[in-house]
């Protein structure tokens, strides 16, 4: 008897546990993040006229949310598309391009807006300097104006969409689901990689490489044994069209690292988990830390720092990769870079919810 | 002289010793290795430099028409294979085109154009430590090479180690098969079938007509 009624207790227990859940789910309001980005995507889509809302609001599937690419326009993408998502900046009026820099913005850190424009504004000067010498013809283009913003699906608080930024060396695509704000998968790269703007020198990755130096110079010399592949690696290896795809670990593990080079470590990491807005940035960034122990740390190339290297980190929900193309002095002026989460690209997991 | 023999030539003629790495004088060759019980997959992605891209295209382009048509890319995929082996605890394992796409000539000779060749090779591996060896020797003056393993989708599987030389040209993949069991395909296939089963004896008990099943079989 006294059983009976324990299990009716614990039966309870666990209905109400549930309800009140499910009750506490619906009753918290969305991430501010989310809440922003629906305002600036409702604003944006308000300022197009009907064709251009056709081609810039799209539905999210998997034919859509996969057609990205670091190639610039005029190529063939990986995924065989031949045009990105959405309309370029280049057709837009200046009212339209500041209500989709807004759109992108209200999904970005300051920093990784920042991160993000100066990938464009080298790709502006990499257009200066090869359209005079370009064929007459030739159907790959350079610059600003052929960077892409699109919205896949439609805005919410609640259900899973999308906003794509991109062009060559960019794309930023950002899954919104309720209060899950998720930036993988993200390319980023540059070419040039270093340039002057007003004196400045601005290297739209150079945090990135500095502090991957940085760590694999305050590793022991057995760490470095474990972390160096003794191989030259020429490119990203799960690079755009990868989509789900994973490569079995290598290097040195970060459960042997020092509490010094772990926080080295997290510090690389969060150069691209926070070019994503604050809030979602910092919940991806204590998932990274939770996994950090079986999290990978693997070099290839030069350990000085000014000459090329690729590097790539592995974890339980982040993949990484760094990879210099080989062109310009030290092959340092061309670089692509890679973020992925072997478990949540898209926000997969809202989606199995 | 064949003409891969001559563009092979002509690239090694051009190919300054010495130089350093550059994208756009190269030939790279990323291969990604899939791992099963009875078979092993290769995708092998190949994106000739722009430098490079005029003594390859004609090994693609052979009727020179500025076409790529399908023969002449399965025939290329083809050339490729030949220089393509894999072996399995030594024992040599042929590999089968399966799949292959063509860019445009002209995205190749911007430097930026892809072949994806995919292909398949049939292995016996029982359960215990293997070792799978993979060596592309295609084009060796003007290429460079990745080659890396995939996480195996079979649990059971676990790459073990990595083992490439210098280049990537080969690499020594030692991985570990568990004992075979249900696989978690097998257990949903199991749920699939009570499912099944549930549903029939519902629509035997409400007396409703049967909907058409779909089977694809590939």
């Amino acid at each position: 008897m006294t059983d009976r009624v324990f299990r009716m207790v614990l039966w309870i227990a666990l209905a109400a546990g549930t309800i009140g859940a499910t009750a506490f789910q619906r009753a918290t309001p969305p991430a501010d993040m989310t809440a922003r980005a629906m305002a600036a995507a409702e604003t944006f889509l308000a300022t197009l006229d009907s064709a251009q809302r056709a081609k810039a609001n799209l539905a999210f599937n998997e034919s859509t949310r996969t057609v990205w690419s670091n190639l610039p326009t005029g190529i063939a993408m990986q995924v065989g598309a031949t045009e990105r998502n959405g309309v370029k900046l280049g057709m837009l009026t200046p009212a339209q391009e500041k209500a989709a820099l807004a759109m992108v913005a209200s999904v970005l850190s300051r920093d990784g807006f920042q991160k993000a424009m100066q990938i464009v504004d080298a790709d502006q000067l990499l257009e200066t300097r090869s359209a005079p010498t370009r064929a007459p013809g030739a159907p790959i283009r350079f610059g600003r104006a052929e960077y892409y913003v699109s919205i896949l699906g439609k805005p919410s608080t609640t259900d899973r969409w999308m906003i794509q930024f991109g062009g060559h060396h960019l794309a930023i695509n950002v899954t919104l689901a309720g209060r899950q704000g998720v930036l993988t998968p993200t390319h980023t790269g540059a070419q040039p990689a270093s340039y002057s703007v007003d004196g400045r020198t601005i290297r739209p990755l150079g945090g990135e490489n500095d502090k991957a130096f940085a760590l694999i110079n305050a590793l022991t010399a057995e760490q470095k044994k474990q972390a160096i592949l003794g191989v030259a690696v020429q490119n990203l290896v799960l690079g755009p069209g990868t989509d789900g795809k994973t490569i079995a670990p290598e290097g040195a593990r970060a459960a042997t690292f020092t509490a010094t080079q772990r926080t080295m470590l997290v510090d690389v990491i969060r150069e691209w988990v926070a070019i994503i807005g604050d809030e979602a940035a910092a919940a991806k960034m204590k998932e990274v830390e939770d996994g950090l122990g079986d999290t990978y740390f693997a070099w290839a190339g030069a350990t000085d720092n000014g000459k090329g290297a690729y590097f790539r980190i592995q974890g339980p929900a982040v993949f990484i990769e760094y990879a210099p193309q080989g062109n310009g002095p030290n092959n340092i002026d061309h670089i692509h870079t890679m973020y992925r989460d072997p478990t949540n690209d898209y926000a997969a997991k809202a989606a199995t919810r | 002289m064949s003409k891969a023999t001559v563009a092979a030539l002509t690239i090694a003629l051009l190919w300054p010793a010495g130089a350093s790495a550059h994208r756009l004088d190269e030939y790279l060759q990323a291969a990604r290795v899939s791992l099963e019980r009875t078979s092993v997959l290769v995708e092998l992605d190949l994106t000739p430099g722009a430098a490079v891209a005029s003594a390859i295209v004609p090994l693609v382009d052979r009727d020179a028409d500025g076409v790529i048509s399908p023969a002449e890319i399965e025939a290329y995929g083809r050339s490729v294979l030949a220089n393509l082996s894999v072996s399995l605890d030594g024992q040599a394992a042929a590999l089968e085109l399966t799949r292959i796409d063509a860019p445009s000539i002209a995205e190749m000779r911007d430097g930026m154009g892809t072949i994806r060749l995919r292909a398949a090779g049939r292995v016996d591996a029982d359960s215990g430590t293997r070792t799978l060896v993979v060596e592309n020797r295609h084009l060796p003056a003007a290429s460079v090479y990745m080659i890396n393993a995939l996480l195996p989708d079979d649990r059971a599987i676990r790459v073990v180690s990595q083992v490439r030389d210098p280049q990537q040209s080969s690499a020594r993949i030692e991985y570990q098969i568990g004992p075979g069991g249900i696989e978690e395909g097998a257990w949903l296939s199991i749920g699939a079938l009570g499912l099944f089963a549930l549903a029939a004896f519902r629509r035997q008990s409400m007396a409703r007509p049967a909907a058409h099943a779909t089977v694809e079989v590939h």
